[in-house]
């Protein structure tokens, strides 16, 4: 072999290497990039909906349900089917929380004017004068097993449907460093509780005991290392993820998630989070999902791209961030868009996803094939 | 030849005469003894009001027959006695009883798996059900439930069980392959007996109880019902005027379908001086109509109430109802009356399109009977369930107060016979005062006994009456429980009557039932009756007493004399003073706890004992407290019952807990 054909041969297979590469790189970057949501329905005033925030979501099989600021919206077939209000017998106006129990179909309602159950058409309702509740501003509530969990303004509560016991949890029994119980995640075997200025609280149902998990800087708005433990006490809610064993918490400084072993958090400087503000945290599979009051952000913990959407003000269309793991980014415009780009909450009917706003519900379906305006 | 052998032989020797004598005598003494027997037995049959007991009353266990099922084929009835832990099996060829099967304790309630071979039996004191093998009558397991289990029955497959439990207000449902409680389903109030729809889809739950609500309303109870598919609660249908719904029956559909559910319907707001007008207290049935296959939602489904009593006389405390196969008649037993009548589905059908404009006003006309009911026949004492054969051809009855099933011939619809199932035959007090509790013929036109108020075994019904004064709305009164009441003296919520037999006796005459009333001998027996009431478990409280944290703090509580400022508590406010546990939690006195009102003629009232107090909501005397928290969140704005304003949320959760367990 002459050195000219060595020198060819080699030319050849350093392309032949170098196509492969790119071959593999863009097959493996079409796969780093998480479904993308770009068909959006939004339920708003002018279809419906009752004017004002959506402060959750939930899915119940075929129904959805929204709490609002004006009562508590039934949604079938992606219709708004009812809005239950105070009229109905609802506890109180605004809906700050709402969990379905799987076993029974009952639907429990967390409001401004206490706890409300829905069953069988009717609402039984739970308040501080009524019941062992332990106050009536209830911002989360949540069922595991034949206990009803309710966080209030006053520590939280604990209902024994089965013998209607009360119980409660405040500074005096557990440690609350804060009284106000906003979000509620259960697990197998524990109960995790956000706390507005508390951190997070789990509570071991076997051995019946509390553990904190708060900021380890105190309460200073900045992060001195980065996964040195919860990113602020400041926490708006809570998700445990029992694919991953991992429980998340939203605070108002940024997102935090929490293994067993090593924390994980993120920040708009260094992630491609919409906002530090996040007012609730979604977490399943390997997505985390932070509504956050500049968008909705989408963490893929598999392959660490962010996927975040917000609504253009003046156009109505919605524009996608995808931040790469490399630090990349690209944008995609959409048609359609969230209702708002201020997010509340979030939920998930199969791959479709349930968004609450702080103007409307938006129902988002994932992009067909290769179409999101590429 | 042998003669003389045989003269010989002939001739008794003084030992043979001495052994005939003897033998003679024995004879003549055993005669003499069966005869002077007899008497006593014959009494014992003819059972007048003051015979005496030979034995001692704790002894007597009779049957009181409650629940019945039949098998496929019509040949066995099945009767749940709750007065001796057993069922029965009655062979109704011969008419007999062939079998008696123990089962858990306090049976009320029984089912029947879709394919015959297998019953359950719902054991309320024991928080059970016993499954027995329909062939061999064994008990094959004990399925653990909730509190109080009554009514019973099982899907279309035979897989899943759902067990109405009283105390509880749920339903439990029960996976029948692996025995175990899958899930608990809460229901109205109270709880008491099911029913499979006749296709199968869905399972309905009567409450006997009214919801909780305030006392100036009309009591609204409920028929819950259930999605068999996905075992949750698809509707609460609002029942409205009515308490006490019972046994639940399903027309078929060519029959229009109807679901019907004896019920009371209690104009208790009204002065009861009205009694004397009629109309008081009526007795009928909801007549429930599913308005598709699918039930989702109260919306669905369209109530009409019906009333079965005529307008001069009242077919008291309707309790079983059953249909024939082809939806010919309906069949409502009515405990308090005696009688079973006889529906003629057709006309009623009738009846409810043509007054499908006005089908609200039904609920209050007593002429309906005249033209739906086929036939009042007479039953045995305190007729309970009733069941149709397979083939149309018979209806059985079971008669709780005599130990008796009737049997009646649909043909012709006439009682053919009455099946003896072996009751004692002597009446103790208990019980000559138990069958008075039950009997309404003692009231004004039949229209009520001390049950009708008092249901299952001494209950408070839940309302607020207007009993004192005849102006409408005034000194409206909470109905009290009957449970452990002795020693609680003097009663009724003005403390006005010194004894029992004073409240039972001349003052129910005179105010209540509007009658004679019972004699004193009556009364004497109806007393010891009541007497003999007590809650018979208390679910809140561990089988050995134990307390829970909770309890515990609840009772440091109740018993404390320092404030939680460590100020020292007067005594009349401390909570113990008054609900002294050495008198039932009583003081038995008139006190003014703050809790009159505008609308009370007086501001003194009866300290109520505490015991069972968990289980007979509403609270105060006017039941203006619908929960136990109500008594010291609302209504004791100047810690006049109780010092109770320091007690922070979770002391007063704990006190509450406690008092749950009393």
């Amino acid at each position: 072999m002459t050195m000219r054909a060595w020198i060819m041969r080699r030319v050849l297979v350093a392309a032949g290497c170098l196509f492969a590469a790119m071959v593999s790189g863009n097959a493996q970057s079409a796969i780093q990039t998480p479904a993308l949501y770009t068909r959006w329905t939004n339920y708003t005033p002018a279809n419906g909906f009752p004017a004002g925030e959506v402060f959750c979501v939930t899915v119940d099989g075929g129904r959805v349900w929204a709490g609002t600021t004006h009562g508590l919206v039934m949604l079938e077939d992606g219709l708004v089917k009812k809005v239950f209000t105070q009229k109905d017998g609802l506890a109180g106006r605004a809906v700050m929380s709402v969990a379905v129990d799987p076993e029974n179909g009952d639907v429990w309602v967390g409001t401004f004017g206490g706890l409300s159950r829905y069953s069988g058409g009717k609402f039984t309702n739970y308040t501080n004068m009524t019941s062992g509740l332990a106050n009536d501003l209830v911002y989360g509530v949540a069922v595991q097993g034949q206990n009803v969990w309710v966080a209030t303004g006053a520590g939280v509560n604990r209902l024994d449907t089965r013998t209607g016991s009360w119980s409660i949890f405040n500074e005096t029994n557990a440690p609350f460093a804060e009284p106000w119980g906003y979000g509620i995640s259960v697990s197998k075997e524990k109960i995790y509780f956000a706390v507005w200025g508390g951190g997070v609280l789990s509570y071991d149902l076997a051995k019946q005991t509390w553990k904190p998990f708060n900021d380890p800087d105190g309460e200073m708005e900045l992060v001195l290392y980065r996964n040195q433990g919860l990113i602020h006490n400041i926490v708006s809610s809570v998700s445990y993820n029992e694919s991953t064993k991992t429980f998340w918490a939203s605070t108002y400084f940024g997102l935090s998630g929490y293994d067993g072993r090593n924390w994980h958090n993120y920040l708009t400087k260094d992630s491609g989070l919409a906002s530090n503000f996040i007012n609730a945290v979604h977490s399943r599979g390997d997505e985390v999902w932070a509504s956050t009051q500049g968008g909705l952000s989408e963490l893929d913990t598999r392959t660490n791209t962010w996927v975040s959407y917000r609504r253009d003000a003046k156009t109505g269309h919605g524009e996608i961030l995808v931040t790469h793991a490399d630090g990349s980014k690209e944008r995609i415009a959409t048609q359609t868009s969230v209702a708002h780009t201020y997010i509340l909450n979030t939920d998930f009917q199969g791959d479709d996803i349930w968004v609450a706003t702080a103007q409307g519900l938006s129902h988002g379906m994932r992009a067909v094939n290769k179409e999101h305006g590429k | 030849m042998s003669g003389p052998r045989e003269s010989s032989s002939n001739k008794l020797t003084h030992r043979e005469e001495w052994a005939i004598g003897v033998a003679v005598l024995a004879m003549i003494f055993a005669v003499v003894l069966m005869f002077a027997q007899q008497p006593i037995l014959a009494s014992a049959a003819g059972r007048g009001p003051g015979t005496k007991v030979e034995r001692p009353e704790a002894e007597v266990r009779y049957l009181s027959p409650v629940a019945l099922q039949l098998s496929h084929d019509g040949r066995w009835l099945y009767v749940v006695c709750e007065d001796s832990d057993v069922m029965l099996v009655v062979d109704t060829r011969a008419a007999r009883v062939l079998r008696r099967v123990k089962v858990g304790t306090r049976p009320k309630g029984i089912a029947i798996s879709p394919d015959g071979k297998t019953l359950y039996v719902s054991d309320e004191t024991s928080d059970a059900v016993t499954e027995i093998d329909a062939q061999s009558f064994a008990v094959r397991r004990t399925l653990k439930v909730g509190w109080g289990p009554v009514g019973l029955t099982t899907d279309r497959t035979g897989d899943v069980l759902y067990v109405a439990n009283t105390l509880g207000n749920d339903v439990s449902v029960i996976d029948l392959r692996t025995g175990t409680e899958r899930k608990r389903l809460e229901a109205g109030h109270y709880p008491e007996y099911v029913a499979l729809s006749n296709d199968g889809t869905r399972v309905y739950v009567a409450n006997l109880l009214a919801r909780l609500a305030p006392p100036d309303r009309p009591p609204v109870s409920e028929l819950t019902v259930i999605d068999c598919a996905k075992q949750v609660i698809a509707a609460r249908v609002d029942v409205p005027g009515v308490i006490q719904m019972r046994h639940i029956a399903e027309l078929p559909s060519s029959a229009g379908g109807y679901v019907l559910v004896p019920f009371m319907r209690p104009k208790n707001l009204n002065p009861l001086v009205q009694i004397p007008q009629g109309g008081y207290l009526t007795h009928g049935m909801a007549v429930i109509r599913p308005a598709s296959s699918s039930a989702d939602g109260p919306g669905s489904y369209q109530v009409t109430e019906v009333l079965l009593d005529n307008i001069d006389h009242y077919y008291a405390d309707g309790f079983g109802v059953a249909e024939t196969p082809e939806g010919r008649w309906a069949l409502v037993t009515a405990s308090g009356a005696d009688v079973v009548s006889v529906v003629d589905a057709t006309k009623l059908r009738r009846l409810l399109m043509r007054s499908a404009a006005q089908r609200l006003a039904l609920a209050n006309r007593l002429d309906s009977a005249n033209e739906i009911i086929a036939e009042r026949v007479a039953t045995g004492r305190n007729p309970t369930d009733v069941i149709a054969s397979a083939d149309g051809q018979f209806a059985y009855i079971a008669n709780r107060m005599d130990d008796t099933i009737s049997v009646m011939d649909m043909t012709r619809r006439q009682m053919v016979s009455t099946i003896d199932l072996g009751g004692p035959k002597e009446l103790t007090q208990r019980r000559r005062g138990e069958r008075l509790f039950y009997d309404a013929s003692y009231c004004y036109q039949g229209q009520m006994a001390c049950a009708t108020c008092h249901p299952h075994e001494g209950l408070s019904d839940g309302l607020a009456w207007s009993l004192e004064t005849p102006q409408l709305g005034r000194d409206v009164v909470e109905n009290r429980t009957l449970y452990s009441i002795a020693g609680t003296e003097p009663f009724k919520w003005n403390g006005k009557n010194p004894d029992l037999e004073t409240q039972d006796g001349p003052r129910t005459a005179m105010y209540i039932f509007r009658s004679q009333g019972f004699n004193s001998k009556e009364v004497e027996d109806l007393v010891g009756y009541i007497f003999s009431l007590h809650l018979r478990q208390n679910p809140h409280l561990a089988g050995d007493g134990t307390l829970t944290d909770a309890q515990a703090r609840g009772r440091a509580m109740f018993f404390r004399d320092k404030s939680n400022s460590g100020a020292i508590i007067p005594p009349m406010q401390r909570c113990y003073t008054c609900h002294s546990p050495l008198t039932h939690f009583t003081s038995r006195v008139q006190l003014n706890v703050g809790t009159a009102t505008k609308y009370d003629t007086i501001s003194a009232f009866d300290v109520p004992q505490l015991e069972g107090v968990a289980m007979k909501p509403p609270y105060l005397h006017n039941g203006e407290a619908l929960e136990l928290e109500d008594i010291w969140t609302s209504y004791n704005p100047e810690d006049k019952h109780g010092l109770t304003s320091d007690m922070n949320k979770a002391q007063l959760n704990d006190l509450i807990e406690y008092l749950k367990t009393l």
